[in-house]
């Protein structure tokens, strides 16, 4: 008889204190082998082994190519032993010959292919293209890195295929294990141990422990040095390996029990359904954990698939495993059998009724052996025992619906969720029930089929995880994050100023693409930038009043053929309906641009049309996301009829939800537009008030950069030469609103002041109009301008050397002034200004009542423009005086 | 006959179990299914069939089927208070698969 070790550190060994054991050949019921038994301190010698060989770096150090290059060699050794392995899976195991050779060659070929996809395809390392961090920009990338020591335990159906559904991808990852094949079952993988050494595998990286898992399961899975255990075996076992890997919380994927539905529908096809029945049911004598052992029939062809399912069943030829004309060989120990019987009883008793089988089979010259005949329960209740227990033998349990819904409820009523079958003619039909079964697997018109590429796991009570397919593999791997920032410095860290009294951050990241394109009649540039962006199907979007002016049938001329349509229904303060409604008319006429036409409002709105278009979804799935966006969106064309909110080259749409009750905001250097055209002929009839309105937002915009601390120098000067250009432009707009040279200036002074505030932030003051907006509809451009010099003052002892620079764009003379000085004539001199153009110097001027001005503290305080104010606040009594002094 | 040996507080845990659903016993030691791990004993509250072996213990009546007997032996039932939910350990002189010892569990009513 033959004799095997144990498999430690790379040598075969006896066990510590001498035992063994010999397994059975299930088909006679005679020894096969003496194997030596493992106890604790082997099981201790195995995994200070796998620690050794993990942490020394000889495996998990290696280059993959260099890995993958042994793992062939082992996937060789594996085939070289080919006729042996077949031949003891047979003998141990009770497969028939035909299955033991299927097995065992994909044992082999599914090293070798999930080894060449690691190698090729496995995203061991993955950049994260979204920041997702507004305040932290860098790289951020993830990497697959080897869990360290496994456990592999293995069940006795399928002792080589399921040994290496744990030893491959283990080893392809990296990862060292320890291998505790089945009592009943340990030959295959102790010879799969003799290929990986003769393949070179490295001593400690493969061992191989057979003995009760009793005794050896609770060091495998409570050993310190352990980090992650792979089960394969029944829900009872399995539950128990997570409790005792939970004290040391090691990484664990379980495989375990089912019991399967497979539901044939009243189209099937009734032969093909017939054979995946009983098939499904009775391969490898039903000792399968997903076997289909609940068939659900349609009551209208109940009694005619019952009956040609006990002719197939019955026409079963049961025999010694090696004989190749066996379709059915023995269970895999007299245990199993005598459970059978017991299972096979109770159902009698529960009023089942036996169709066939129900007892024991004897094969001519192996009356030792443990066979069973194939067994078939009709009119079975769903609740009976032996429907919802797993029976692990030829037993099947046909059950009667009407109707596909209770087909899928019948399937779902069982703790187990691991695979099932759907029978039909009609494939859409089975794939509609085939969704609605809570499982891992579902076959349609077929069953019990495998590969290496797809993964393979239970839902509820069948399991955690998955093994096979780059699904397996990732189970083997542990995730690191690796964040690399774009600052190495202290005072560039945003969150390292929480802890600081110093909030100014010094480093920045100017990055700004739009293309602007700037001068009397530059529209007609239009037509080349559509043509560079790649694009020929442009849609306008726009709003009524400028469609009425006939802006955007100007834009659409110059487009020639290249515009597709006109959107003109963008309200004022855009909600998602209307970007939802311009999306679908984009969709419907296949655009590959969007011209926005308009104020703030429509640029917002055709920013976030552009994310929907390229995204798919609707507005709504992309509101109130931060740097969430990896790659360049739908191609965005501006052409501003207002000059003041600076969204032509800005990060931020503001978009009004009406569920939510407030406004919700893209912010994201990938809506930028690609390109924005300044042409002064498109804001010559903004009427005087939207004309001030929108200038006083621009202003503010550029105030607020630049005392911001996130200001910097490029942003400074952006926003001082904004600053200058709306000082000196604006009374020339207000007095001549044909001035069509101030009105570009004006025009280039918004676009400035976006640029800066972009990059810088805002701060105060637009909390504050944000929230006065909101809730009482004050304008944005006139709640700006009202509170901008209030907040000036407020931050005088934090900004005073930037203001002093503003009072000097805002044409103050301020030699001879000391610093503070300057910096609250700034102040003055924008009151000057707005008294000069006809602005509104009060919130009670527009519309907001006195005893709302409290509220409107609170909420400016959770508004995060805040956050880059350089006077930090949180006292809403501060920012109540502020607003006392604006009413 | 000497069937079933109760460890310490097995019994009065296999009382109050009962005591709690108003049921009187017997109490059946039977083979249960799990899966590919061999099969395990379990508890179960049922009837007493003609051919069932029998044995009053602690003043619970336990039963087994002869061929279960045949095949475990003696039966040993332990009690294990697992986080609050109380639950035995079966195991018997002929462990019925290898996981003998490490399974828990609870008495189906």
């Amino acid at each position: 008889m033959d004799q095997y070790k144990l498999f430690i550190d790379g040598e075969f060994v006896d066990a510590a204190d001498g035992k063994t054991f010999e397994t059975i050949d299930p088909g006679t019921g005679l020894p096969i082998a003496t194997v030596a038994k493992a106890g604790k301190a082997d099981a201790e010698a195995a995994i200070a082994a796998a620690r050794r060989a993990f942490d020394s770096g000889v495996w998990s150090g290696l280059d993959i190519s260099a890995r993958i290059a042994i793992l062939q060699d082992f996937a060789d050794q594996i085939s070289q032993q080919g006729v042996r392995m077949v031949v003891t899976e047979c003998m141990d195991a009770g497969q028939i010959i035909g299955y033991a050779k299927m097995i065992v060659m994909w044992a082999s070929l599914l090293l070798r292919n999930l080894s060449t996809y690691a190698a090729t395809k496995f995203p061991f390392e993955e950049e994260i293209l979204a920041s997702g961090n507004a305040f932290a920009p860098g790289r951020e990338f993830v990497r697959r890195e080897p869990v360290g020591v496994c456990v592999g335990i293995v069940p006795w159906n399928f002792p080589t295929a399921l040994a290496m559904w744990k030893i491959a991808p283990a080893l392809i990852m990296g990862n060292t294990i320890v291998v505790k094949p089945a009592s009943n079952t340990p030959l295959t993988a102790l010879i799969l141990a003799e290929a990986a050494k003769a393949a070179g595998i490295p001593k400690g990286v493969l061992n191989v422990l057979p003995g009760p898992g009793g005794e050896l399961g609770k060091t495998l899975c409570t050993h310190p040095d352990v980090d992650k255990v792979a089960f394969t075996g029944s829900t009872e076992v399995g539950r128990e390996i997570m409790r005792m890997a939970s004290d040391t919380v090691k990484k664990v994927t379980l495989e375990l029990g089912g019991k399967s539905a497979n539901i044939i529908l009243d189209d099937a096809d009734m032969d093909l359904a017939v054979d995946g029945a009983c098939v499904g049911t009775f391969l490898h004598q039903g000792q399968i954990c997903e076997s289909g052992t609940r068939v659900l029939v349609p009551s209208k062809i109940y009694d005619e698939f019952v009956d040609r399912m006990k002719k197939r069943a019955e026409a079963l030829r049961i025999g010694y495993q090696l004989d190749p004309t066996s379709h059915m060989g023995p269970v895999v120990s007299k245990e199993q059998l005598a459970t059978i019987e017991h299972y096979v009883k109770l159902g009698q008793e529960e009023g089942a009724e036996l169709i066939t089988g129900g007892k024991r089979v004897e094969v001519k010259g192996m009356e030792g052996g443990y066979y069973y005949a194939p067994t078939i329960f009709a009119n079975v209740d769903n609740k009976m025992r032996i429907a919802q227990e797993e029976i692990f033998g030829p037993v099947v349990c046909v059950i009667k619906y009407d109707g596909d819904e209770e087909a899928v409820a019948i399937a779902n009523d069982s703790i187990y969720g691991l695979a099932g079958g759907v029978f039909s003619n009609n494939i859409a039909r089975a794939e509609r029930v085939a969704r609605g079964v809570r499982t891992g697997t579902m076959w349609i018109n077929n069953f019990h089929v495998f590969a290496e590429y797809c993964p393979f796991g239970g839902y509820k009570q069948s399991g955690v995880g998955r093994e096979l397919g780059k699904w397996g593999l990732e189970e083997y791997t542990q995730v690191k994050r690796i964040h690399v920032p774009y600052y190495s410095d202290r005072n560039t860290n945003f969150s390292f100023t929480l802890m600081s009294d110093n909030k100014k951050i010094d480093g920045f990241n100017y990055n700004c693409p739009t293309n602007v394109i700037a001068g009397h009649g530059c529209l007609s540039s239009i037509y080349k930038v559509i043509v560079d962006l790649g694009c020929r199907r442009a849609l306008i979007v726009t709003d009524p009043g400028v469609r009425k002016a006939g802006l955007a049938d100007l834009v659409k001329s110059a487009l020639v053929d290249f515009c597709v349509g006109i959107y003109d229904n963008i309200p004022p303060d855009p909600d998602l309906e209307s970007v939802d409604g311009a999306t679908a008319m984009a969709r419907e006429l296949k655009a590959d641009c969007i011209v926005s036409v308009g104020g703030g409002s429509v640029i917002d709105a055709a920013k976030t049309v552009c994310v929907a278009l390229k995204n798919g979804g609707k507005a709504n799935d992309y509101v109130n996301r931060w740097f969430a966006l990896s790659e360049p969106q739908t191609p965005h064309i501006v052409v501003p009829t207002t000059a003041g909110t600076g969204s032509e080259v800005t990060n931020i749409a503001v978009i009004t939800s009406k569920t939510a009750g407030r406004k919700l905001f893209i912010a994201d250097p990938r809506i930028m537009p690609n390109a924005a055209i300044l042409d002064p002929r498109f804001t010559m009839t903004l009427p005087k008030d939207m004309t001030v309105g929108s200038a006083m937002d621009a202003m503010t915009h550029a105030v607020e950069a630049s005392v911001s601390i996130m200001a910097n120098p490029i942003c400074d000067g952006l926003a001082l030469h904004a600053i200058r250009l709306i000082s000196e432009n604006l009374p020339l707009v207000v007095a001549d609103g044909k001035n069509e040279k101030a009105r570009l200036n004006m025009q280039i002074a918004a676009t400035t002041a976006g640029w800066s505030f972009t990059i810088a932030q805002v701060g105060l003051a637009h909390a504050m109009a944000h929230t006065v907006g909101t809730l009482h509809h004050v304008p944005h451009g006139a709640a700006c301008g009202i509170v901008l010099p209030k907040v000036m003052r407020f931050n005088v002892d934090h900004a005073a050397g930037k203001l002093a620079l503003v009072a000097q764009a805002l044409g103050v003379d301020t030699k001879g002034m000391a610093e503070r000085d300057a910096a609250l004539a700034a102040a003055d001199a924008v009151e000057a200004l707005m008294q000069k153009v006809g602005h509104p110097m009060r919130l009670r001027d527009v519309g907001v009542p006195e005893e709302g001005l409290p509220l409107c503290a609170f909420h400016a305080l959770a508004d995060s423009s805040i956050l880059f104010n350089p006077r930090p606040t949180g006292d809403p009594g501060e920012v109540l005086e502020l607003y006392k002094q604006a009413y | 006959m000497f069937l079933v040996t109760l460890g310490p507080g097995a019994g009065q845990a296999v009382k109050s179990l009962l005591s709690e659903r108003g049921i009187q016993g017997p109490v059946r030691v039977e083979l249960q299914f799990t899966g590919c791990c061999d099969p395990s004993l379990g508890l179960i509250v049922g009837t007493i069939r003609e051919s069932d072996l029998v044995e009053e213990v602690d003043g619970l009546t336990f039963v087994i089927s002869p061929e279960t007997h045949e095949l475990a032996g003696e039966v040993y039932i332990a009690y294990k208070d697992d986080a609050g939910r109380d639950v035995f350990v079966v195991t018997s002189s002929k462990p019925v698969g290898e996981w003998d010892g490490l399974i828990t569990c609870s008495i189906r009513m």
